[in-house]
């Protein structure tokens, strides 16, 4: 689903270098590694907001110079939810994740009557109803990031990319996330990426880590939190 | 969504009232032979200017808003204004022979709307608070306003006095051979708008988000500022500054309608803003037998104590 082959990564000076790695559809993959080691630019060079500075990446077979140039195929294959959304004045919850059927919809933004019944199934799916008609400014933290989650699950895209999504969420919510995350991409068939600083939580539910450190990706499968941890520091 | 398209069509009806009664109040006595002329030459370029200005005004506010992601931006606050003004001022004051027509006084309005947009708009990367930038506007208009009197000093009194008519504002300077260019400006900078309503709506989430919804977040940022440029660099150029219309009617349209759907609000600024300045002028006609006052007293008479009733609820 989403295919590095010697990919450099960085702004003008390379961060990482990722020679060859898959990652699979139906799971979520954890990206570890300590602050600065480059997570958040190799999620916006997932994105496609961030041009390679070499080698190849596809997303979905499509490579991702490609996604940077077609704007509507680029909707169609990733979305991407930010560490956090402060929520908009006036603007509704069921309106917000409306949005995400943007890439779907006529060229006045109008959603179908399917867009608005799969916006209605995923709030359903995750349990946030009850916010429909809440202003996405009136929303606590937790419900936030579930919404700005129901936006990115209508977008139905292959690739779901997360930018530290539990960094403000309590354990509770935190679980929510990540079980509902983990059922989705399950059932969808959907290649999910997260970044996250919760090794405890990655390890618990067993997620495929791709720990980075010294510009490098090391794919780390059941392995005790020492490891983990000693693979994340040798490097820094 | 049923609410709110009742709540425009109530306003529409309420615009159509408002012009009938404009065009009412300034029927001038005449013979009829006469009043055809006045019609065409008085009546009707004051009705379209409140109307197109109004709108125009409002629009480019939302537009500006939209983009730079804030509240408070608008055309005049921003100093696309005092753009517009400053080449119109070199313009008139300085007298270029070549550019006495009514292209030389549109072409360095949009010349000057347009380089004060993208200025503001490459000040907005680097300062991001709110303060910062309404502040770099406030100088950015100060400074034009002192290029503006320097070229004063050299002007003829002529062209002093020509200048500063002009600058008070008024719906009373368009002429009637000057309604096409008005008008053209005006349409297709609101169709163009009109084929903007998806972008803008992913614009509220940021360009980011925008990017990853699938809009072509660079191309739609050219055309907000060049449609803000074309909308309050023509209304300046014809009715000089107009203040606090563009900063305070789309702020009214998402508190009435609370929404941040492009289409309905685009409908809401044109057809208020339009209402908003058609009623101002129907309350100077009302009382212009008794004072005289230039538009841009009334509009900032309401719109600035508007404005900070809502800096203060926001606080």
């Amino acid at each position: 689903m989403i295919h590095f082959k010697q990919t450099q990564i960085g702004y003008l000076q390379t961060i990482c270098t990722i020679n060859e790695l898959k990652l699979e559809a139906g799971k979520v993959y954890a990206l570890l590694g300590l602050n600065g080691a480059g997570k958040s630019t190799l999620l916006k060079s997932m994105a496609a907001q961030l041009a390679l500075l070499g080698g190849e990446l596809l997303l979905n077979e499509y490579p991702v110079a490609q996604l940077r140039k077609d704007a509507a195929l680029r909707a169609r294959q990733i979305s991407f939810v930010a560490s956090h959304f402060d929520g908009v004045e006036h603007l509704q919850v069921q309106d917000y994740i409306g949005l995400g059927r943007l890439p779907y919809a006529n060229s006045f933004g109008r959603l179908s009557r399917l867009d608005e019944q799969e916006v209605r199934q995923v709030m359903e799916l995750l349990n946030i109803q009850h916010l429909a008609h809440k202003e996405t400014r009136a929303l606590s933290d937790g419900e936030r990031q579930m919404v700005s989650l129901a936006r990115a699950f209508v977008q139905d895209t292959p690739i779901l990319l997360l930018d530290e999504p539990a960094s403000y969420l309590d354990f509770l919510n935190r679980e929510n996330l990540l079980l509902s995350l983990l059922s989705w991409a399950k059932q969808s068939n959907k290649c999910v990426v997260l970044s996250s600083h919760d090794i405890d939580l990655c390890l618990e539910h067993q997620l495929p880590i791709l720990a980075l450190a010294g510009g490098q990706i090391h794919q780390l499968l059941d392995l005790p939190k020492k490891e983990v941890l000693s693979i994340l520091l040798k490097w820094s | 969504m049923k609410r709110n398209v009742l709540f425009l069509v109530i306003i529409a009806l309420v615009l159509l009232g408002c012009s009938m009664l404009h065009l009412g109040l300034t029927n001038v006595q005449a013979a009829n032979a006469q009043a055809a002329i006045l019609f065409k030459e008085f009546r009707l370029p004051r009705l379209l200017s409140a109307l197109v200005a109004g709108a125009g005004l409002s629009l480019s506010g939302l537009l500006m808003q939209n983009l730079f992601r804030n509240p408070m931006a608008g055309p005049y606050v921003l100093g696309i204004n005092s753009g517009a003004s400053l080449t119109t001022a070199l313009f008139m004051l300085g007298g270029f022979p070549l550019m006495a027509h009514n292209f030389g006084l549109v072409g360095s309005a949009l010349l000057g709307a347009f380089l004060a947009a993208s200025f503001m708009f490459f000040v907005s990367w680097r300062v991001q608070q709110t303060t910062g930038l309404l502040l770099v506007g406030l100088m950015f208009a100060s400074f034009t306003g002192s290029i503006e009197s320097v070229l004063q000093s050299w002007a003829s009194p002529e062209q002093v006095k020509q200048f500063f008519l002009w600058n008070m504002g008024s719906l009373q300077q368009l002429s009637a051979a000057q309604i096409p260019w008005l008008l053209c400006l005006f349409i297709g900078a609101v169709i163009w708008s009109f084929l903007l309503v998806k972008s803008l709506n992913a614009f509220v989430l940021g360009s980011e988000q925008a990017f990853q919804l699938g809009i072509r977040t660079q191309r739609v940022r050219i055309a907000i500022l060049a449609i803000t440029a074309i909308l309050a660099g023509s209304i300046t150029a014809f009715c000089g500054p107009i203040a606090f219309v563009g900063l305070a009617i789309p702020n009214l349209g998402r508190q009435l309608l609370r929404t941040q759907d492009h289409l309905i609000l685009i409908l809401f600024c044109l057809l208020f803003g339009a209402l908003f300045l058609v009623a101002c002028d129907v309350l100077l006609l009302i009382g212009e037998p008794y004072f005289s006052l230039p538009i841009n007293v009334l509009t900032s008479l309401i719109g600035a104590p508007y404005i900070a009733y809502l800096i203060l609820r926001r606080s």
